[in-house]
């Protein structure tokens, strides 16, 4: 651990790629057991950020402390006790599942592990001797997940891991990540994937132009930044009347028993902010651009 | 939530690490059927080449002839210093005709003279003598048998031109110490095997960037160093086992064997720098063709020159393998020591260096940018 505590400490960080800044100053930490979804549009710095934290790029400036040590001075006991899945299905597809765990795990100094009770988690343990070659999409990323944990990792970097996924594989994932934070896994996940971040993170960060422009919980910064309101639809006449009322208004309890009173009342909804308006408020860009 | 307590593993040591690798490289070479088949076909189908070519070589040329008294001239001829050739008599022009035509006792081209050839010589009379020649006959060699005859003219009639020559060779003379067309073929083939090899490692490289499988590795405790470290070894292992089989297998470990594996070892190294630079640029299979052709053609034209008699062009000797391929040759076929290898080798050794340093540095860069 940090001396405070956290997993990762990172301060004013920085890195890029020639006359582009692709991080700029980002700060922020992450706590023992704790998801932390990094939200961005593609080319905000998510994964730059998560290159330098894997030890993949030397930052420009800034420091990374993780697991209580610091980058680059101590770059390989770090990368001994994390795990990434990439976005890119990067295994050896000539190779079986089995050997593809064999030849990471033999990386981290493991031999002769049972890699079964990985496999049966995501459902491939009878497909574990098949070449990845012949695996479906949402097979191989399960297998990426689990190639990140053979080593039993402190922190996990998870990068885009449902994307693209069937709901069936995109669920079985999701329960792998919330089982390896109650295990006491910090995460990182990052994903342009507002649901998904919504779903699984204790706090999510925005990032946008390599900075990060907000650092909370889902729940503070929709209370914060977003607007609760009250969909109100009625029969009136031939037609149908819609009345949406703010619940932060003065009056707003009045507005809703009188809505409520009329006749030929059809549905009433609460409706908040999701994330990705937020996102588009405080960046002025989509989180899917 | 709690992290979990869990005391941090032994480190693995650099060796461990690099020897995982190698070993799984070995693994995705033998499940690379193309590589694996081009591999296994090529040596066979070299082994097969040398085996078939003619292991001998005739530096002599036979001339027959035909005429009066043409005996005596013979043994003037035969009896002078002109080196390998062989003149035979026959008792007919018809004979010898037919002699020349189907190439019998090895005739390859023909001398009629006229029976009065010596009276009219003597006399100062001008006469004629055929040269009888198939179509296939060089040229050259037909105007050097119209000097020849003319030469032997002056002779006979007691007036030999005044002139004498004498030899400067430029380069190595192999006059006497020609070498078979197998023989020639021999450094051929063993560098034929390194290029192939380069392609399989280059192909091999180039799908690991393009999978970004790089990554997923130099992500664990492996290093970017520890990675490239085993594509060097692996690839030079590769090579070199390959064209230690063929070598055994072409009988050439028989004279100076640590010379010759010295050679082939910094042979190897060599193209597996040429293999890092192609497999750094390659995207797939057709760009990794092009890259690993780029370098395969134009280090192809050394071994090639071999073929043909005569020293290489000064531009030839600036091409990375020459020195390769002239080291190969001079230990297998002419039996040098490594008094006369070491400026060849160390011309191998240096263009190691500059392939290594060009490719690693490109590597690394191509890496950091996945």
């Amino acid at each position: 651990m940090t001396t405070n505590g956290n997993a990762i400490e990172v301060r004013d960080l920085s890195f890029a790629y020639g006359d582009i800044q692709a991080v700029d100053g980002v700060s922020f930490s992450v706590a023992p057991g704790e998801i932390l979804g990094f939200l961005g549009p593609n080319g905000a710095g998510k994964s730059t950020t998560i290159k330098m934290l894997t030890g993949q790029l030397l930052p420009d400036a800034g420091s990374i402390s993780v697991l209580g040590m610091t980058m680059p001075e101590q770059t390989l006991d770090i990368q001994a006790r994390i795990g990434v899945c990439f976005e890119e299905k990067n295994l050896y597809e000539n190779m079986s599942a089995r050997e593809n765990l064999d030849f990471f795990a033999r990386l981290y100094g493991i031999k002769g592990m049972d890699f079964d009770p990985y496999l049966r988690r995501v459902g491939l343990v009878d497909r574990a001797d098949d070449r990845v070659g012949t695996y479906s999409k949402g097979m191989r990323q399960r297998l990426m997940m689990t190639r990140a944990m053979i080593n039993g990792p402190d922190i996990l970097f998870l990068d885009e891991p449902t994307d693209g996924l069937d709901p069936v594989s995109s669920q079985s994932v999701r329960a792998v990540i919330k089982a390896e934070a109650d295990r006491g896994a910090s995460v990182i996940l990052t994903t342009h994937d507002m649901h998904e971040a919504d779903q699984l993170s204790d706090r999510v960060a925005f990032i946008n132009e390599g900075k990060i422009e907000a650092l909370d919980t889902a729940e503070n910064l929709k209370l914060e930044h977003g607007q609760r309101s009250v969909r109100i639809r009625s029969r009136d006449g031939g037609g149908v009347e819609e009345r949406v009322i703010g619940l932060d208004e003065a009056n707003a309890g009045d507005q809703i028993r009188d809505a409520v009173a009329v006749e030929g009342l059809m549905t009433i909804h609460t409706e908040e902010a999701t994330l990705e308006d937020i996102f588009i408020k405080l960046t002025g860009r989509e989180l899917s651009a | 939530m709690t992290q979990t307590d869990r005391s941090p593993r032994a480190p693995v040591s650099r060796a461990t690490i690099i020897g995982t690798i190698v070993r799984k490289d070995f693994k995705a070479f033998v499940r690379d059927r193309f590589y694996l088949y081009m591999s296994i076909i090529g040596l066979v189908a070299y082994i097969a080449i040398f085996w078939v070519l003619p292991n001998s070589v005739d530096e002599s040329i036979t001339i027959g002839a035909t005429g009066a008294g043409i005996e005596s001239l013979l043994e003037q001829a035969t009896g002078s210093d002109a080196e390998g050739l062989t003149l035979v008599a026959f008792d007919s022009r018809e004979t010898l005709m037919t002699a020349v035509e189907e190439g019998d006792e090895g005739v390859a081209l023909g001398l009629a003279f006229p029976d009065d050839f010596f009276s009219a010589i003597a006399a100062g009379r001008s006469t004629t003598v055929s040269v009888i020649a198939t179509s296939e006959v060089p040229a050259e060699l037909r105007t050097a048998m119209d000097s020849f005859i003319k030469e032997a003219a002056f002779a006979i009639s007691g007036s030999p031109l005044p002139v004498d020559y004498q030899e400067e060779i430029l380069g190595v003379d192999r006059l006497g110490d020609q070498v078979s067309l197998r023989e020639k073929f021999r450094p051929m083939l063993a560098f034929l095997v390194l290029l192939i090899e380069m392609m399989s490692l280059a192909g091999l490289i180039a799908s690991e960037m393009q999978n970004r499988t790089v990554t997923a590795v130099i992500t664990t405790p492996a290093t970017l160093a520890d990675f490239l470290t085993a594509k060097i070894i692996f690839g030079a292992l590769l090579a070199f086992s390959q064209v230690v089989l063929l070598l055994i297998a072409i009988q050439s470990l028989g004279t100076a064997p640590v010379l010759i594996l010295t050679t082939v070892l910094l042979g190897s190294l060599m193209v597996t720098g040429f293999a890092l630079i192609a497999g750094a640029f390659g995207k797939d299979f057709i760009s990794v063709l092009f890259w690993s052709m780029l370098f395969m053609i134009p280090m192809m034209i050394p071994a090639f020159s071999l073929l043909f008699p005569g020293s290489a062009s000064v531009w030839i000797r600036a091409i990375p393998s020459y020195g390769l391929v002239e080291a190969i040759t001079g230990t297998t076929s002419y039996g040098q020591g490594w008094a006369e290898a070491l400026p060849n080798l160390g011309m191998v050794l240096a263009w190691t260096v500059v392939a290594f340093i060009v490719g690693l540095g490109i590597l690394r860069r191509k890496v950091q940018s996945l």
